[in-house]
């Protein structure tokens, strides 16, 4: 049947029905195969999207330090929350905010036991917001000039509705007054790095972005920033809870007793994270 | 409900499909009648958008036309504007992303036209845009239609190249999807249903009308 419908160049292998058969076995054959897993669980963090540049050679210090392998899964904090509240199997959150790990924890899905206070999510570190330009951009260096002048046709934020960075840039630019004025030439990026990508690319003149980004290698190579003046927007502090049905609870909180040493601050202070100490 | 968003929608949808059909036609019509080497080649590139996640087809499209490049800044010079977050952007976009949907179809119907027709109107002396518009078209339509359809749909739901490529401007770039998306995101799960079920709505009632004026009524045509 299939062999009269067919021109007989243009159905090639598929002519024969055996075979369109072998393909089947080919493809049942991969759906079936089973690949080798590591013998141990990891330690699963889920981490927001700013935590990207810094955290895996933190991770793997700790893995030195602790023999606990932790692996983390980096998105952006709302999704992070969403997929924790629907039982995503994540042991210990970092969050770019406070507001999601408070939510998990009302929610009764995350808690910070151990603590102080279990009921308040664990600052790890507080983001800074900088107005980030391309060096070979048309426009004068990063400033909060920048932002007042014409000459600035587009300006990258991340989604201020649930990004923490998008928010602080909309708070800066409103104690500025200049949010009115700015906002037709807004585009709001899905996170901050894609709004980083958005200025990298050339398609937007400046970005408000992370420390955190425009530390990173290829944000510094390519490009200057201007820290924005920290009285201009509420602080972005970001928070940790450990997932409440984690069979891994040692070695979380070994992990953020990690994170808050002495040592590990100081290298997130490098990377633009400021020490909560 | 953003009925602008919905308007948007539809406006891209049927731009793209407009486009893609008078791109997909010709380029089946070439990949089946043809005897070029390159035809296997072509076929396969003209897939690869199914390979790419969108959001890094998004990012890939967002370098290219961005005005770092060649391409971007002439792209820029040509429309006063560069093409990044624009509507005309979401449409370049979306045609290479819906490109597969439009000709796969095309490419399966074409093939199943009896050999015997397209040997006869090939001795009869008829050249290849003529057995394309005459013999193979009329004879496929379902798989015209098809086509049409799956790129139409496609570019409804099509996200993760508006996300990179968009911006989320209201009445120039922000989609359905981006409005779906961003409810979903912000907790605002009611609003997300109520905007996923007038899509739905409206995509059956529009599908409805189709099918049941399609050419050949039910049966294959």
């Amino acid at each position: 049947m299939l062999d009269s419908v067919c021109a007989p160049d243009s159905c090639f292998s598929f002519r024969k029905p055996r075979a369109l058969f072998r393909v089947f076995a080919v493809m049942i054959a991969l759906a079936g195969s089973t690949f080798p897993s590591p013998a141990q669980t990891p330690l699963r963090v889920a981490a927001a999207a700013d935590l990207e540049p810094l955290l895996p050679p933190i991770l793997e210090q700790f893995q030195q330090a602790t023999g606990i392998h932790a692996e983390a899964t980096f998105q952006a904090s709302a999704a992070l929350a969403t997929q924790i509240q629907n039982g995503a199997p994540f042991d210990l959150f970092l969050s770019a905010d406070l507001g999601y790990p408070k939510r998990l924890i009302d929610a009764g899905v995350a808690d910070a036991a151990g603590t102080a206070d279990s009921t308040t999510p664990i600052i790890y570190g507080r983001g800074t917001l900088v107005l980030w330009t391309r060096k070979d951009s048309h426009l004068p260096a990063p400033s909060l000039d920048l932002l007042r002048g014409p000459e600035l046709k587009r300006l990258a934020i991340a989604n201020p509705d649930r990004a923490p960075y998008g928010r602080a840039a909309v708070a800066a630019l409103t104690s500025l007054k200049l949010y009115d004025s700015l906002k037709p030439r807004l585009v709001t990026a899905e996170n901050i790095a894609q709004a980083a990508q958005f200025v990298d690319s050339g398609n937007a003149d400046a970005g408000l972005i992370s420390l955190t980004s425009a530390l990173t290698p290829r944000l510094s190579a390519a490009g200057t920033y201007f820290l924005i003046p920290r009285e201009l927007y509420p602080p972005i502090e970001q928070g940790a809870v450990i997932v409440s049905k984690t069979s891994q609870r040692p070695a979380a909180h070994k992990l953020l007793d990690f994170l808050l040493s002495s040592p590990i601050q100081a290298q997130l202070a490098k990377a633009g994270l400021t020490p909560v100490k | 409900m953003d009925w602008q968003a919905f308007a948007l929608t539809l406006k891209l949808a049927a731009t793209t499909t407009a486009i893609l059909i008078a791109v997909a036609v010709p380029l089946a019509g070439w990949l089946v009648l043809g005897h070029s080497r390159w035809r296997g080649a072509v076929e396969a590139v003209a897939a690869l958008p199914l390979v790419l996640p969108p959001t890094v087809l998004g990012f890939f499209l967002l370098v290219l036309l961005g005005p770092r490049t060649m391409v971007g800044r002439f792209i820029a010079a040509l429309l006063g504007h560069p093409l990044a977050f624009s509507f005309s952007g979401l449409v370049v976009g979306s045609v290479i992303y819906s490109l597969p949907f439009a000709v796969q179809p095309l490419v399966a119907g074409f093939a199943a036209v009896e050999t015997a027709y397209v040997d006869a109107a090939r001795l009869l002396g008829a050249g290849p845009v003529r057995m394309v518009l005459s013999l193979l078209v009329p004879l496929a339509r379902r798989s015209v239609l098809a086509a049409a359809i799956l790129s139409f749909l496609h570019t409804v739901g099509e996200f993760g190249v508006v996300l990179m490529l968009g911006g989320d401007i209201p009445g120039a770039t922000r989609t359905v999807s981006i409005v779906l998306y961003n409810q979903v995101e912000n907790f605002d799960y009611t609003a997300a249903a109520q905007t996923s079920a007038v899509l739905f709505a409206l995509s059956v009632l529009a599908l409805g009308a189709i099918y049941a004026a399609r050419p050949g009524g039910a049966r294959r045509g």
